[in-house]
C-alpha cells in the first residue's frame, strides 16, 4: 500500500502540467454536456415553429465553436496527463535499473532474470496504462456521468429514475463477472506459462529429443498444451463474451426505457421533444463511462498490484553495502589476507569454503588449483565482496575490506571472470568500457599482451567490430582475450584471473601467460586455473578441495607433496609432450 | 547514440510487406473458413441490427412521439402540432378536440409501446447474436493459431542442431509463443471488426441516403477531411509505433544485459556510465512515446470535433429542412444518431491499424522460421520436390541389422581453421565395444555428436553397413541409436513418461523387466507415487546417479542396435556407481556400443581402444596393445594406478 508513494514524486514534479490537464479534462466533459443542450434547443424551437435559419445557423456555429474548443482542450489534457504517464514510467524505469545495480550478486542468483525482466517491461507499462488512460477514463466517467446524470435530473426527475434503474445491474454485473474474468484470465496466464516453459524445455533439450528421435512425441506434448491453451482461452470469452454484450444490452434497455417512458412523457407533454432527444445524448454520454467502469477498476487494479511488485524490489536493500565511515584510500599496497575464512550460500547450507587462511604480499603472485567444484571461483569472489564471508576476514593491506568504500575497493581490482561476458558494443568499447580512458598506446599494449592483435586483423573493422549481444558473433576464446584484454588495461594494483585461458589453444594461452609473468611484482596477482602451466611460476600456490586448504607451497614443494597437483601436472606433462612429438 | 548496437533483429523488419504475409496466413484459415464465413454473417446481422435501433427510434418518434411531417394524413399532423403547441402557447381549447387528441395519444402510445417492444427484441437478439458471434470466433482464430503454433514448433524441431546454435532458446520460445499470441487479435478482433465497421460505413452511408439524400450528402461534406486525418494518422502512428518498439526491445536488452553482466558491472565501477547511457537510451523511449502521445492526442480530437462539425451541419441543414417540412423531426434524430455511429468505426480502423502493423511484424518472424530450410533431413522435408530429384539424393531405408560402424578419414570444425578432429578412422563390428579414450579438450564428445549426427563431417564420411550414413534418414537412425550422457536431460512431467519417452506401445510387463535390468526399481519403490510421480523442472528430486539409472531404462526402451555412452566424470557414490556398471552391462548385451572414457577402467575391457589427442587418433588397439606399447596411453594408466 505505500507502494504509490512511489508515484508521489512524478506527480509533484509534473503537478502544473497535471493541474492543467485536469482542469481540461474537466472543461472538456463540460463542453461535451452543452452540446446535447444546444442539441434540445434546436430541437425545441425546431417543433415550436419559432426559428428562423439565421437561429438555426447560430445553433450550428455554437456547435462548431465548442467542437473546437473541446477539440483544443482535449489535446490539452492528452499531452499533459498521458505525458506524465509516459514520465513515471520513464523515471520508475531508471529508478529500477539504478537500484537493479546496485544488489549484490546473492540477489540475482535468487531471483531468475526473466522475472526482473518482466519488472521491467510488464509491469512499468501496467503503471503507465493505470496512472494515463486509468485515471483518465475515471475521472472521466465520474466528472461526465455525474453532470450527465444531474442534467438529465434536471430535465426530469422520475424519468432519470427510471433510466437509471439498470445501474446497479451493471455495477454488480461487472463486479460478479470481472472477479470470474479475472479467474479465468489467471488460469489462461497458467496455461500460457505451462505452454512456454514445456517448449523452452523441448528446445533447450533438443538434442535429447533428437538422439532420441523423439520429435514426434515432443510435437504430441506440444500439441496437447496448446490445446489445453485453446480450451483455457474458450473458457475465458464463454465470460467475456457474455459480460461485453451484456453491458451493452443494459444501456440498450436503459435507452428503450427512454423511448417508451420518455416518449410518453412527451406525448403527454410533461417533456418537449427537445429535452426528450437531448435525454438520449445525455445517455449516450453516461453509457461509455459506465461500461468502462469495470474496465478501469481492472486497470487501477492491475497498476497497483505492479507498482506494488516494484515497490518490493526497490525496497530490497542490497546485501553487500558500503558502512559508514568507510575507509577510501586513495592508494593501496596489495596486500591480501584470508584469515579462517568460511562461506556458505545459505545459511542452513553446506559450507562451499572452510577455513581458508593465507597472505599474500604485494607484489607477489598466487595460483589456486582444484577439481571441478572445490570452491576456487567461490574463495576469488570473496576479494571484490561479491559475496561476504560468512566467517572470518578477508584483509587488504591490513584492513577487512568491510571497512572499505565498496567502490574504492572494486576499484583496487583488475577482475577476469571464468564466464567472459561481453556488452553489445564494439570490441574497443568491451576493453576500455565507459569510463576507460582513450588512450592508444595503453590499448595497444593490452591487446598485445592477450594476444588479441592478430585476431582483430581477421574483423575488417578492427577494433570497432560490432560485437552483438554477449558477443555472439565471437568464438569463446576471442571473448575470453577481450576479457583479458580489459583486465590487462586496467591500473589497479590487484590483478584476479579467474580461469584466463580455458578458452584459448596451448600456444596463445602460453603467450598471455608470459605477459601476465612479466608483470608481477608491479601488481598482486591471483590466478585460478586448470592449467599447472598457468600457476606453477607462482609465488605460492593452493591447491583445494571440496572447499578446504589440501596443500599449500611453491611449485616444487607441492611436486615433492605428489597429491592433487603433481598428479594432474604429470597428466598435463604426458599430453603435451605427445603433441610435441 | 550508436546507430547500430547490435539490435539486428527488430531492424530487419522495417518494411513489413503486408499482402504478402496476408497470402502466406491464408492457407492457415483454410480449414476454419466455415466457422470464419458463420461469423462474418453474424457480424453481418449484428451490423444490421445495430443500425435499425435509431432507425426504430426514429420511427418512435415521427410516428407516435412526436408525429410531424412524414405522418400519412395532413390532418393529423396539423391536428397534432396544434396539439403539442397548445402546451406552449395554449391557443386552441376546444373540447371535442381534446377528446380527440386523447384518442389519439392512446393510438400514439400503443404504438410506442410496439416500437419499444421491437427495440427491446432487437436489443436481446443483438445481445445472443454478440455472444455466439464472440464464441464462434475466438474459437475458429484459437484453432488457427493452435495450427500455426504446432506446424512452428514441429518445423522447428526438425531444424538442424547448427541452426540451434545460431539461435538462442529464448528467441525460439518467443517465436513460437509471444509472437503467435501478437496473432491473436488479427484472427479475433480484427477480421470481425473490419467487416463491422465496413459494413457499419457503408450501411450508414446508404441509410442516410435513402433517409434524406440531400441531408446525407451535406453531412459527408467532413468526409474527405476525416479520410485525410485517418490516412496521415496511421502512417505516422504506424512509424511512431515501430520505432517504440524498437526502442522497447533495446531496453529489453540493455536489462537483461546489465543483469547478465552484473558482475563486471559493479566489479568495473560502470553502475553510473552504465546508468547514464540507459537513461540516454530510456529518454530516447520517453520522446518517440511523447511524439505517439502527441499524434494520438490530435487524431482523436480531431475526428471527435469533425464528428461535432458533421452533427451541427445536420442540425443546419435538417433543421432548415424541418422548417420547409422537407424533413421530418425523426429524421433529423436519427441523423443526429447515425453520425455519431459513423465516426466510431473510423476512429476503430485507424487504431486497429496499429495492432494489424504488430501482428504482421509477428507474422514476418515466425515465417522467417518456417522458410528457413535447413532441416536434419532436407530430402525428407522436400517431399514433393524430391520426385523429380537424382536417385542419389533420395534417402535408402535403413538397414534392419547393425553390421558395422566406421569413421573414413573424418575431420571436422565448428569454427573454419579450427579442427577439431582431423582424420579419424576406426571400424567397429556388431557386438563390439570401442573405447574412446583422451585427455578434456582432445575431441571426444565432438566424434559423439558426429556419431549422433548432430553435425555432418567437413571431410570424410561415416559409414553404416558400409554405406555413407548421409544416405540414411536421421530420424531413422537415430530411433536405432540411443545415448547414456554424463548429465541426463529429463523433462518434467512422469517419470514413466521419461522412461517410455511416449512410446504407447511398452507393456506394464516389459517396462517391469526394462526397471530390472536397468536397476530403477528401487528408485520407482522410493517416490511417492511411484511411476506416475512427476518430476520436478531439471529433476531436481533425484540424484544424479538416480538420472542416470533413469537414462539408462530410456535407452533400454528405444531397444537401439548402437550405443553411445559418454561415461560420468562426477563423483558418484559406490553402491550406485555398482548399480550403473551391471545397469549397462545390461544394456550392452548384444549391443554395439561405443564408450567415452574418462576413467580408463571403463575403457580397459573394451575389444577397442582409440586414444584421442587434440583432434587426432595417435594410438589405437586393445587394452593389453596399448599397454605394451609404452606410450601415451601406458603414461596414462600408470598415472590412474598411481
Amino acid at each position: 500500500m505505500t507502494s504509490h508513494k512511489l508515484l508521489k514524486p512524478y506527480f509533484i514534479e509534473n503537478r502544473y502540467r497535471i493541474l492543467v490537464g485536469l482542469l481540461s479534462l474537466i472543461i472538456v466533459d463540460l463542453l461535451q454536456l452543452i452540446i446535447p443542450r444546444i442539441i434540445k434547443w434546436a430541437v425545441d424551437d425546431l417543433t415550436t415553429n419559432g426559428i428562423s435559419n439565421v437561429d438555426l445557423l447560430k445553433y450550428a456555429l455554437y456547435m462548431v465553436v465548442l467542437a473546437m474548443l473541446i477539440g483544443l482542450f482535449r489535446y490539452a489534457w492528452r499531452r499533459c496527463l498521458l505525458g506524465t504517464s509516459r514520465r513515471v514510467e520513464e523515471g520508475l524505469r531508471n529508478q529500477l535499473f539504478n537500484h537493479l545495480q546496485t544488489l549484490s550478486t546473492a540477489y540475482f542468483r535468487k531471483t531468475s532474470s526473466g522475472d526482473l525482466m518482466a519488472h521491467a517491461t510488464n509491469d512499468i507499462q501496467q503503471i503507465r496504462m493505470a496512472t494515463g488512460m486509468g485515471l483518465v477514463a475515471l475521472n472521466d466517467a465520474v466528472v461526465l456521468g455525474t453532470a450527465a446524470i444531474c442534467f438529465m435530473a434536471y430535465i426530469n426527475v422520475t424519468l432519470t429514475l427510471f433510466v437509471l434503474i439498470p445501474m446497479p445491474f451493471i455495477v454488480l454485473g461487472t463486479r460478479f463477472f470481472s472477479k470470474k474474468m479475472y479467474r479465468r484470465y489467471q488460469q489462461v496466464q497458467a496455461a500460457f506459462s505451462d505452454m512456454t516453459e514445456l517448449v523452452r524445455e523441448r528446445f533447450a533439450g533438443i538434442r535429447i529429443i533428437k538422439a532420441y528421435a523423439g520429435e514426434e512425441q515432443s510435437s504430441n506434448q506440444m500439441r496437447a498444451s496448446s490445446r489445453h491453451y485453446v480450451t483455457e482461452n474458450l473458457r475465458l470469452v464463454r465470460v467475456a463474451g457474455f459480460f461485453m454484450p451484456m453491458m451493452l444490452l443494459f444501456t440498450n434497455i436503459c435507452l428503450a426505457i427512454v423511448l417508451f417512458l420518455g416518449g410518453r412523457l412527451t406525448i403527454y407533454n410533461t417533456i418537449t421533444p427537445g429535452d426528450f432527444v437531448a435525454f438520449i445524448s445525455y445517455l449516450g454520454l453516461i453509457t461509455w463511462p459506465m461500461m468502462a467502469m469495470g474496465w478501469v477498476t481492472n486497470l487501477l487494479q492491475r497498476g497497483a498490484a505492479s507498482l506494488d511488485r516494484i515497490d518490493r524490489i526497490l525496497q530490497t536493500p542490497p546485501e553487500i553495502a558500503s558502512p559508514p565511515n568507510a575507509l577510501k584510500p586513495k592508494h593501496v599496497l596489495g596486500e591480501i589476507r584470508f584469515q579462517n575464512v568460511e562461506f556458505r550460500y545459505q545459511s542452513d547450507g553446506p559450507n562451499i569454503l572452510s577455513d581458508i587462511s593465507f597472505k599474500l604480499k604485494p607484489g607477489q603472485i598466487m595460483g589456486i588449483v582444484g577439481p571441478p567444484g572445490s570452491g576456487k571461483t567461490t574463495l576469488i569472489n570473496l576479494i571484490p565482496r561479491l559475496y561476504d564471508p560468512s566467517r572470518g576476514n578477508v584483509l587488504l593491506d591490513g584492513h577487512d575490506i568491510r571497512q572499505f568504500d565498496l567502490k574504492t575497493l572494486r576499484h583496487q581490482i583488475a577482475f577476469l571472470s571464468q564466464e567472459p561476458f561481453l556488452f553489445a558494443g564494439t570490441i574497443r568499447e568491451n576493453i576500455i568500457l565507459k569510463t576507460g580512458q582513450p588512450n592508444d598506446q595503453l590499448l595497444t599494449t593490452a591487446i598485445d599482451k592477450a594476444a588479441l592483435a592478430a585476431t582483430l586483423t581477421l574483423f575488417p573493422k578492427g577494433l570497432d567490430t560490432i560485437v552483438g549481444e554477449k558477443g555472439i558473433i565471437l568464438s569463446g576464446g576471442q571473448k575470453q582475450r577481450i576479457a583479458i584484454a580489459r583486465a590487462l588495461l586496467s591500473n589497479a594494483p590487484i590483478l584476479v584471473l579467474d580461469d584466463p585461458i580455458s578458452q584459448v589453444d596451448v600456444e596463445t594461452g602460453q603467450k598471455i601467460i608470459a605477459a601476465i609473468r612479466q608483470i608481477r611484482r608491479f601488481k598482486t596477482i591471483i590466478i585460478v586455473s586448470h592449467r599447472i602451466s598457468a600457476v606453477s611460476f607462482a609465488d605460492q600456490i593452493l591447491s583445494l578441495d571440496s572447499g578446504r586448504v589440501i596443500e599449500a607451497g611453491t611449485h616444487a614443494d607441492l611436486i615433492d607433496n605428489n597429491l592433487y597437483y603433481a598428479h594432474t601436472y604429470q597428466l598435463q606433462q604426458i599430453e603435451e609432450d605427445t603433441h610435441a612429438a | 547514440m550508436r546507430p547500430d548496437f547490435g539490435y539486428f533483429e527488430e531492424k530487419q523488419l522495417g518494411k513489413t510487406y503486408d499482402l504478402r504475409l496476408l497470402k502466406k496466413l491464408f492457407p492457415y484459415s483454410r480449414p476454419y473458413q466455415k466457422l470464419l464465413g458463420l461469423s462474418i454473417l453474424l457480424v453481418v446481422a449484428i451490423t444490421l441490427l445495430d443500425l435499425s435501433l435509431p432507425y426504430v427510434t426514429k420511427i418512435a418518434i415521427d410516428r407516435f412521439i412526436v408525429p410531424q411531417t412524414t405522418a400519412p394524413d395532413r390532418d393529423t399532423v396539423h391536428l397534432d402540432r396544434r396539439s403539442i403547441n397548445q402546451n406552449f402557447a395554449q391557443k386552441h381549447d376546444d373540447r371535442s378536440l381534446s377528446q380527440n387528441a386523447d384518442q389519439i395519444r392512446r393510438n400514439r402510445i400503443q404504438g410506442l409501446t410496439i416500437a419499444t417492444v421491437v427495440y427491446l427484441i432487437i436489443v436481446v437478439a443483438n445481445f445472443i447474436l454478440n455472444f455466439w458471434q464472440k464464441l464462434i470466433m475466438e474459437y475458429a482464430g484459437q484453432m488457427i493459431l493452435h495450427d500455426l503454433r504446432t506446424t512452428l514448433f514441429a518445423h522447428i524441431q526438425k531444424l538442424s542442431t547448427t541452426f540451434f546454435t545460431r539461435n538462442p532458446v529464448g528467441r525460439l520460445v518467443t517465436r513460437a509463443t509471444n509472437d503467435i499470441q501478437n496473432m491473436h487479435e488479427l484472427f479475433t478482433s480484427i477480421i470481425s471488426l473490419l467487416f463491422k465497421d465496413l459494413i457499419l460505413l457503408v450501411g450508414i452511408t446508404i441509410v442516410m441516403l435513402v433517409l434524406n439524400w440531400r441531408l446525407a450528402l451535406a453531412s459527408f461534406c467532413v468526409l474527405p477531411f476525416v479520410i485525410l486525418a485517418s490516412f496521415r494518422f496511421s502512417r505516422n502512428a504506424r512509424d511512431v509505433f515501430r520505432l517504440l518498439r524498437v526502442k522497447i526491445a533495446e531496453i529489453n536488452s540493455r536489462f537483461s544485459e546489465t543483469i547478465g553482466g552484473i558482475n563486471i558491472i559493479q566489479l568495473y565501477n560502470q553502475e553510473k556510465a552504465n546508468y547514464q547511457s540507459f537513461a540516454a537510451l530510456n529518454h530516447e523511449n520517453y520522446r518517440v512515446g511523447m511524439r505517439q502521445v502527441h499524434i494520438s492526442a490530435i487524431f482523436m480530437p480531431v475526428i471527435e470535433m469533425l464528428g461535432v462539425v458533421a452533427v451541427a451541419i445536420v442540425i443546419y441543414a435538417g433543421g432548415r429542412g424541418v422548417l420547409a417540412d422537407s424533413v421530418s423531426l425523426g429524421v433529423l434524430v436519427a441523423f443526429i444518431s447515425y453520425i455519431k455511429m459513423f465516426f466510431r468505426p473510423i476512429r476503430d480502423l485507424a487504431e486497429k491499424y496499429n495492432i494489424l502493423q504488430n501482428a504482421l511484424a509477428s507474422a514476418e518472424r515466425i515465417f522467417l522460421i518456417l522458410d528457413e530450410n535447413d532441416f536434419d533431413d532436407p530430402v525428407l522435408e522436400t517431399k514433393i520436390s524430391s520426385l523429380d530429384q537424382p536417385d542419389t539424393t533420395r534417402l535408402r531405408p535403413l538397414p534392419t541389422t547393425f553390421e558395422s560402424f566406421a569413421f573414413e578419414n573424418v575431420s571436422f570444425a565448428y569454427v573454419e581453421d579450427e579442427p577439431v578432429l582431423q582424420n579419424i578412422s576406426f571400424q567397429v563390428a556388431a557386438g563390439q565395444t570401442l573405447a574412446i579414450a583422451g585427455p578434456t579438450g582432445s575431441g571426444k564428445t565432438t566424434l559423439l555428436n558426429l556419431i549422433i549426427r548432430f553435425y555432418e563431417p567437413n571431410a570424410g564420411q561415416l559409414l553404416l553397413n558400409a554405406t555413407d550414413l548421409r544416405q540414411f534418414a536421421k530420424s531413422d537412425y537415430r530411433s536405432n541409436i540411443a545415448l547414456v550422457t554424463q548429465d541426463p536431460f529429463l523433462f518434467s512431467g512422469t517419470i514413466r513418461d521419461n522412461i517410455c519417452q511416449g512410446n504407447p506401445e511398452i507393456t506394464n510387463a516389459e517396462l517391469n523387466q526394462i526397471l530390472e535390468a536397468s536397476n530403477c526399481q528401487h528408485i520407482i519403490n522410493r517416490m511417492p507415487q511411484g511411476l506416475t510421480t512427476h518430476l520436478s523442472e531439471g529433476a531436481s528430486n533425484l540424484s544424479s546417479g538416480e538420472r542416470q539409472l533413469l537414462s539408462i531404462a530410456r535407452a533400454f526402451v528405444s531397444n537401439p542396435q548402437l550405443i553411445l555412452l559418454d561415461e560420468a566424470t562426477s563423483y558418484i557414490d559406490a553402491t550406485t556407481e555398482h548399480q550403473i556398471q551391471q545397469a549397462l552391462a545390461n544394456l550392452m548385451q548384444n549391443r554395439t556400443t561405443i564408450i567415452v572414457a574418462h576413467r580408463l577402467t571403463t575403457a580397459k575391457n573394451a575389444d577397442q581402444i582409440i586414444v584421442l589427442n587434440r583432434g587426432q587418433i595417435i594410438e589405437a588397439g586393445t587394452h593389453t596393445r596399448l599397454l605394451a606399447n609404452r606410450s601415451f596411453y601406458f603414461k596414462l594408466w600408470q598415472l590412474m594406478g598411481a
